[in-house]
């Protein structure tokens, strides 16, 4: 059960980290995305091809219940989140490249999510309100707007508005963690292993395949590191949002279980994949001497 | 009409001095007014974060602020006329309150790098001694160790997000004190810089002071900034540089560059430390006096730190070294969007390998201009004229400069000779701080000669064939052997150690540390790792090789040469 409280607390959170997102970008970032097509192409590959047949898999493979199976397929149609950043940043990753896959995932995510949610959606026979969603992925284009008004009229305002952004992609796993789990310990004890199967798998099976694909195109490592954060760790925020305006009462509630128990994981496995990346060979950045300062 | 004594000359633009003749203020306080006066309400200094958070003074404000500053420093820290005061801390808002203030206090500004540890602070101070220190929260947990045994009367603490809009200022606040952790507890009496300003200004409130009076008597020859160099002993030489060398150097510097620079209309990205000596003129000084709008990048490392810097202002000038530049060609983002506005970019501090200003032109369309100077002359000697520059050279003196070789006798060699560099002119400095036999061996009467080999060509064209001294210079940081070879010969396990400077493609130079041990198990990151705790990044040796024995001469002095031979020998073989 969400309650209209929580629901407007839900929506106030996610209207300030796409703000965040927002502040995060300028036009020429687009400008240089489409300039080099095939990082683009990369980063919609793995977000929007690979991840949602993860996705597709896990619901074939595990005997999941009607609603945990759609929460897994929206989870695994959602664009790039914004704690990625976060992970990219403490991994040594290519930051910038981070903030780039999160938000055109989510620009072209608009026409993108609605068209593989409804391929997949067929094929597993699932029932998914589409229209809903449409409507708030066009929604939540407007704070991304906002965002990089504010970073064009004042670059203090743009900076503060960012960093609360990304804080507040972390508290909402502590609000998740809050407000979910303790009205759904029942649930949550007595459902099968394959519920945090897939919730963990996701996350896990995205970032490994993400590296593996970028290490056969050869990419250099830093920017593998941060395809791979960037495939797996999913906007959670986003999903849960979109169960929460659409679904109601009790059956928001299983259909949010994938999403919330993925959001609460990611972050467990982000932080143990950052540990391993920030062992990995970063020789090849680039180093300055210590003379220039 | 080439001048047979100046030919450089001919190579001036249209609108360019040959002379500068008397300075046009008397003293640096005198032009910090004067500048603030004209400009009042234009932006000065803008210091921006990696992340775009930023904070903004106009020249009004700062001349306000840098007023409270010296009614502070003379009538509550009780300070007068000449003592020292030393200034610590990265490029910020603060640097230019406290430079100015001293300055305008009647005092003797005195650069420390931050990053010094505190051995190599407490040899500044003890030769300085400074009365006050105005330095950064991040570094003031040095100040105990550094002060032992002279201390300092007088601690002024700030911050890097100083005088930023509040949400900023405090977010930095809180990421610095609870994520990075840079700040730590600050075990000294001390007060904070705004607190500072805040004393100064209630008593120029109350006793009607005017700040005028603590500089009025100043003239072009009082010592306006002791700036330090290693001395060759390793023992740290203090270059008096005095109001008149600074004045007419901010003058020297821009005006090979003529109408190219609009008065009140440039932006100038400063990404070098402003404690160096060239960042301290070029960019701070003269770019001020030009009623720029200059933006400050606390810490350039990673360079992605400048990205937002470029993005956000129309960056028409920057000063660099090598490094910077070639880092810069580097980065991707910089490829894409290299700053549109720029009209040149001034090189210096080490030499500018034509690679880099190949690329460099080429990414941005403007050329990097290479000047050439040294600590003692204020900097600036010589630069490349806008248009004429000539692969190799280091360009042509600037106005009011002369450059001559000479043998080893002292005396002045014929055009075309190769010979040590020698400068004369109204930038070379007073002498060495309290070190007056120093000051003897690197003078030949008013010609201040430079350690640098070179030659002239007839046109007045400057080359650089060779150091005389073995000091190296790493990234345009001189570093001194003896420094390095004595951190090194404390180690219990070093039985002998010799420094020298080899070639290195991102820094110019690189230390280099030859080791004669008896233990096995000493390593080269062993020696790295505590050459680190005694020494400033840069003077760490980038190699380390161990041998059973060092070249000696005669009298058992080890021979740098020797060493430097061979290891050129095994380069080119290898």
């Amino acid at each position: 059960m969400v309650g209209a409280f929580e629901q407007a607390l839900l929506a106030l959170m996610i209207f300030v980290i796409m703000l965040g997102m927002g502040a995060s970008l300028t036009p020429r970032d687009f400008y240089l995305a489409l300039k080099r097509p095939q990082g683009l192409a990369i980063g919609l590959i793995s977000q929007y091809g690979f991840m949602p047949f993860i996705g597709f898999l896990l619901i074939t493979f595990l005997p999941l219940t009607q609603a945990l199976a759609i929460g897994v397929l929206i989870m695994a149609c959602m664009p790039g989140g914004t704690t990625s950043n976060i992970f990219t940043y403490f991994s040594k990753g290519n930051l910038a490249l981070s903030v780039l896959m999160t938000v055109t995932s989510t620009v072209f995510g608009v026409v993108l999510i609605p068209v593989i949610l409804v391929l997949y959606a067929a094929a597993l026979d699932l029932q998914i309100p589409r229209e809903n969603i449409i409507a708030t992925l066009i929604l939540l284009l407007v704070p991304v707007a906002i965002g990089m008004i504010l970073r064009r009229l004042n670059a203090n305002v743009g900076a503060v508005t960012e960093f609360m952004g990304s804080m507040l992609a972390l508290f909402f796993i502590a609000f998740i963690a809050l407000s979910w789990i303790p009205r759904n310990w029942q649930f949550l004890m007595t459902t099968t292993p394959d519920t945090y199967v897939a919730a963990i798998g996701l996350g896990l099976f995205g970032i490994t395949i993400g590296y593996g694909f970028a290490r056969l195109l050869q990419l250099h490592p830093r920017n593998a590191r941060t395809v791979a954060l960037e495939t797996g760790i999913q906007n959670g925020p986003l999903a849960i949002a979109i169960i929460a305006f659409t679904f109601a009462g009790d059956e928001a509630q299983s259909y949010m279980a994938v999403p919330a128990l993925y959001s609460l994981f990611i972050v467990i496995t982000s932080t143990l994949v950052t540990l391993i990346f920030r062992r990995a060979n970063t020789a090849a950045e680039q180093k300055l001497p210590d003379g220039l300062l | 009409m080439k001048n047979p004594d100046r030919p450089w000359t001919a190579f001036y633009g249209p609108d360019v001095r040959k002379d500068i003749g008397e300075p046009a203020y008397r003293n640096l306080p005198d032009m910090i007014r004067s500048v603030a006066e004209t400009y009042g309400a234009a932006r000065a200094f803008t210091c921006c974060l990696p992340n775009g958070m930023n904070g903004t003074l106009r020249f009004d404000q700062l001349d306000d602020m840098s007023d409270a500053l010296a009614v502070y420093l003379r009538e509550v820290a009780g300070l007068s006329a000449g003592d020292r005061v030393a200034v610590q801390m990265p490029n910020s808002l603060s640097f230019p309150i406290a430079a100015f203030g001293i300055l305008k206090a009647g005092c003797v500004l005195v650069n420390v790098n931050p990053l010094y540890t505190a051995e190599e602070m407490a040899k500044q101070f003890e030769d300085a001694e400074p009365q006050a220190l105005i330095i950064v929260d991040m570094f003031a947990d040095k100040i105990p160790a550094a002060t032992r045994g002279h201390p300092v009367p007088n601690v002024i603490v700030t911050r890097v997000a100083e005088f930023f809009p509040a949400m900023p200022k405090g977010i930095v606040g809180l990421v610095q004190k609870y994520w990075d952790r840079s700040v730590k507890p600050i075990e000294v009496p001390h007060i904070r810089l705004p607190d500072a300003l805040d004393a100064g200004r209630s008593h120029i409130a109350k006793d009607r002071i005017e700040v005028h009076g603590y500089h009025q008597t100043v003239t072009t020859d009082d010592i306006a900034v002791l700036q330090y160099t290693g001395g060759t002993t390793g023992v740290p030489k203090g270059a008096m540089l005095t109001h008149g060398n600074l004045v007419l150097n901010t003058e020297q510097a821009i005006e090979l560059f003529g109408s190219d620079l609009e008065k009140g209309r440039e932006v100038i990205l400063t990404a070098l430390p402003l404690y160096h000596i060239f960042a301290f003129t070029v960019n701070f000084l003269a770019f001020y006096r030009l009623g720029a709008r200059n933006i400050l990048i606390p810490n350039p490392r990673p360079l992605s730190n400048l990205k937002r810097a470029v993005e956000n202002y129309r960056i028409t000038w920057m000063s660099g070294v090598n490094t910077l530049f070639n880092g810069l060609s580097n980065e991707l983002w910089f490829l894409d969007t290299p700053p549109r506005h720029m009209k040149f970019a001034g090189a210096g501090g080490m030499a500018l390998q034509s690679s880099v200003a190949a690329r460099w032109r080429e990414i941005t369309g403007t050329e990097v201009m290479q000047g050439y100077g040294l600590t003692e002359t204020a900097p600036v000697v010589t630069f490349e004229p806008p248009g004429k520059s000539r692969e190799g050279t280091i360009g042509i003196p600037v106005p009011s400069t002369e450059v001559a070789c000479f043998g080893e006798d002292g005396t002045p060699l014929k055009r075309g000779e190769t010979g040590e560099i020698g400068v004369r002119g109204p930038q070379v400095m007073k002498g060495y701080w309290k070190k007056p036999d120093e000051t003897a061996n690197v003078m030949n009467g008013a010609w201040f000669l430079t350690g640098d080999i070179g030659f002239m060509d007839d046109d007045g064209y400057v080359r650089i064939v060779d150091r005389k001294k073995d000091l190296v210079c790493v990234s345009g940081f001189n570093v001194y052997p003896n420094e390095v070879e004595d951190v090194l010969a404390a180690h219990p396990a070093v039985r002998e150690a010799a420094v020298i400077g080899v070639p290195d493609a991102s820094t110019g130079e690189a230390v280099k540390a030859f080791i004669v041990s008896n233990d096995r198990s000493l390593d080269a990151d062993a020696v790295r790792a505590y050459c680190k705790e005694h020494l400033t990044g840069y003077k760490v040796p980038k190699k380390v090789e161990f041998r059973e024995d060092l070249p000696k001469s005669n009298v058992g002095k080890t021979l740098r040469k020797d060493l430097r031979a061979e290891d050129q020998a095994r380069t080119d073989a290898g």
